[in-house]
């Protein structure tokens, strides 16, 4: 009797479990569900295309966020460094041209994200509180330097005079536009698949190479990774330049998708919605356990969650509502998963 | 005892500097006489606000205010004011965050003899003739709005439908916007749907709502009522991406910012509601000068009226420089 009992809590701890590491999924599934009743226009192709399109700049941020938290950090300098590569960026394209104005800003995310790296191992900042307290800051710094540098305007790609085909390009073209065939993959955004691209890139550095491996012993345990031998103080500048490389990719996805780029409001709310892609995945608020497919979930998640509501016409506000919500369930959720760790 | 002594001499020191500081040393000012000028604004990051700054600085010269710019939130706002307080400035042009928060300074500093001109926005509802400013100089987004929904209405006398993509929400520009366009059109322009964008006025998230529209509204989109020009270049692109003729639909945006000037210029916009930051910071100075002079201002609400730009009108108003 008594082991019948037991094989019986057994098997609901199992469906719990279940339910723990798949509830992104299964939320995913009930949104699309409900929002195909509701409005049957969400199955179009269309807006398949939209959904695949608003992947753009907050998927990119994301996958570097990933990075920061998996190593036990967190990074709210995102704001800060999007505004300062954008409008850098775009400044330099009358100048040198739209491919090395391009290449200058991704050199100039890892060097943003190297430097708030080695500042948090200068000043000795090993926990997430202090790296928060500390990137905020250099947030401040950097989204104050794209003011002086721009003088608080925006830069409108309207008054570019260079030509600029992959800023065009880049989040209204489709592999169709490039390859010129006329197929279901017509539809597919150019940003979605540098995404994939990117994603597949990460994926494999995280799961098949030494120093990805090491991320999330650094997050799992800070001090008994760096008892273990490892170059805990790199793996923290390495993991911020990441981060800073895939939020240079975001700053260019986030301007071609608008023709319009304003310092400081390009680059707002990015900090929040990357931490929140990456928790309501399942990536571990406190370090050592995730990885950059459930980020994807996470994102995926969001952007769902925002198109359906615009599709059923949900009031603005009971939209961030409902977002603050998602938020508020991951992080206990995550502190569920931890408890029972 | 020498403790006590010292003590006494420098507490009488004290009380003779505090008295004397509380004398009137106020100089007797001359008409035309150089003045001091604070610009307090809200963040800088607002491109309508920088270059409003930059404009007080521009224009100052020609009434012989020189101007300090200051931008923030509520509590920088605040401390502003009272610096300029502190620092004896001479008028403060002021654009809060919060008009309510600020009374309590503004009230400080008029009592201390500052003019207080306040700078596109004006008073809270039923505080006109109470609020502590000498004068205001700025347009009105419900009056936008109005003029706008007017606009439309006379554009399509037979009717037509539209969406709204509205500024940040809860702003009070957004707000004014959106209930100004319903105080101006007529019943036969009709709302399919209305949002706001979350973020400060960004417009890859207009891009966002407006790819939303068209799939939920398609081709029964005749007119996007958008609240600021940069987002209705995402709505422009938005548009474009789905294979629509952006000239197909009546896309509005407000502003006047040479964005909205060139996409109306391009067609790709049919309007563009604007506000003349430079003709609000000239009245503003303008005002301050003649109360410096000691003269006085009527009436104190001053309505800088909006530009109605369109490809018809595009030629008969300055290119903005913002």
């Amino acid at each position: 009797m008594l082991k019948q009992e037991a094989l019986k809590k057994k098997r609901l701890n199992k469906v719990g479990d279940f339910f723990m590491e798949y509830l992104v999924l299964m939320a995913i599934v009930a949104l699309v569900i409900v929002t195909a009743i509701v409005e049957p226009r969400f199955l179009t192709a269309n807006n398949f295309r939209n959904i695949m399109g608003q992947f753009g700049p907050l998927s990119f941020t994301a996958l570097g966020m990933t990075f920061i938290i998996l190593g036990g950090f967190i990074d709210l300098s995102l704001p800060g460094m999007i505004s300062l590569i954008a409008m850098i960026t775009l400044s330099l394209f009358d100048v040198i041209g739209e491919v090395p104005a391009m290449i200058f800003g991704m050199a100039l995310g890892v060097f943003l994200g190297a430097f708030n790296g080695t500042l948090l191992v200068r000043v000795g900042a090993t926990t997430q509180a202090k790296a928060l307290f500390i990137t905020f800051g250099m947030s401040q710094i950097y989204g104050a330097i794209s003011q002086l540098i721009t003088g608080g305007h925006p830069i409108s790609r309207l008054f570019i005079e260079h030509p600029a085909p992959i800023t065009q390009n880049l989040s209204s073209g489709t592999i169709g536009d490039i390859f010129g065939f006329s197929s279901f993959l017509d539809s597919i955004p150019i940003t979605f698949i540098v995404f994939l691209f990117f994603l597949a890139i990460l994926f494999i550095f995280q799961k098949k190479t030494v120093l990805g491996r090491s991320i999330n012993y650094t997050g799992g345990n800070f001090l008994a990774a760096e008892l273990g031998g490892i170059p805990t103080k790199r793996i923290m500048v390495m993991i911020y330049s990441i981060c800073g490389f895939m939020v240079a990719i975001g700053a260019i996805a986030a301007f071609s998708r608008t023709p319009v780029a304003a310092p400081e409001i390009i680059g707002a709310n990015y900090e929040r919605d990357s931490i929140m892609a990456v928790v309501v995945g399942g990536t571990s608020l406190t370090g050592g356990r995730g990885n950059v497919l459930r980020t994807v979930l996470g994102v995926s998640l969001i952007i769902l969650l925002s198109n359906c509501m615009n599709l059923m016409q949900i009031n603005s506000h009971l939209q961030e509502v409902f977002r603050g919500a998602v938020l508020v369930t991951a992080i206990w959720l995550d502190h569920r998963r931890h408890a029972n760790a | 005892m020498k403790r006590k002594i010292l003590a006494i001499l420098l507490v009488t020191a004290l009380a003779l500097v505090m008295v004397a500081a509380c004398g009137d040393d106020t100089p007797d000012r001359q008409a035309g006489d150089s003045a001091r000028g604070m610009f307090i604004t809200q963040s800088l990051t607002n491109a309508s606000q920088a270059f409003s700054a930059d404009e007080f600085q521009r224009l100052a010269g020609e009434f012989n205010i020189e101007m300090t710019i200051a931008g923030g939130d509520v509590a920088d706002n605040i401390a502003s004011i009272e610096r300029a307080i502190a620092d004896g400035f001479d008028a403060i042009f002021i654009n809060p965050n919060d008009i309510e928060a600020v009374i309590p300074a503004l009230t400080r500093a008029r009592e201390e003899g500052i003019i207080v001109g306040l700078f596109s926005s004006q008073p809270p509802e039923g505080m006109a003739e109470t609020y502590p400013y000498d004068f205001f100089a700025g347009s009105d987004d419900v009056l936008g709005g109005i003029q706008a929904g007017e606009f439309v209405s006379q554009q399509f006398p037979n009717g037509a439908n539209f969406v709204e993509v509205g500024g940040q929400a809860g702003h009070i520009a957004a707000v004014s916007r959106h209930d100004g366009f319903r105080q101006g059109k007529n019943d036969n322009i009709v709302e399919l749907a209305s949002r706001f964008v979350t973020g400060p006025w960004e417009s890859g998230e207009a891009r966002d709502i407006m790819e939303d529209f068209l799939v939920t509204f398609g081709d029964q989109i005749d007119i996007v009522w958008c609240h600021w020009d940069n987002g209705a270049s995402g709505v422009i692109e938005a548009v474009v991406a789905a294979g629509i003729d952006p000239t197909d639909i009546f896309i509005i945006g407000y502003d006047g910012n040479s964005t909205g000037y060139q996409q109306v210029k391009d067609g790709l916009q049919a309007l563009s509601v604007g506000q003349s930051f430079t003709n609000m910071a000239r009245e503003s100075l303008r005002m301050a000068r003649t109360m410096l002079d000691g003269g006085t201002v009527s009436p104190r609400l001053n309505w800088i009226p909006v530009d109605m730009v369109t490809i018809d009108t595009i030629d008969s108003f300055p290119w903005p420089a913002w």
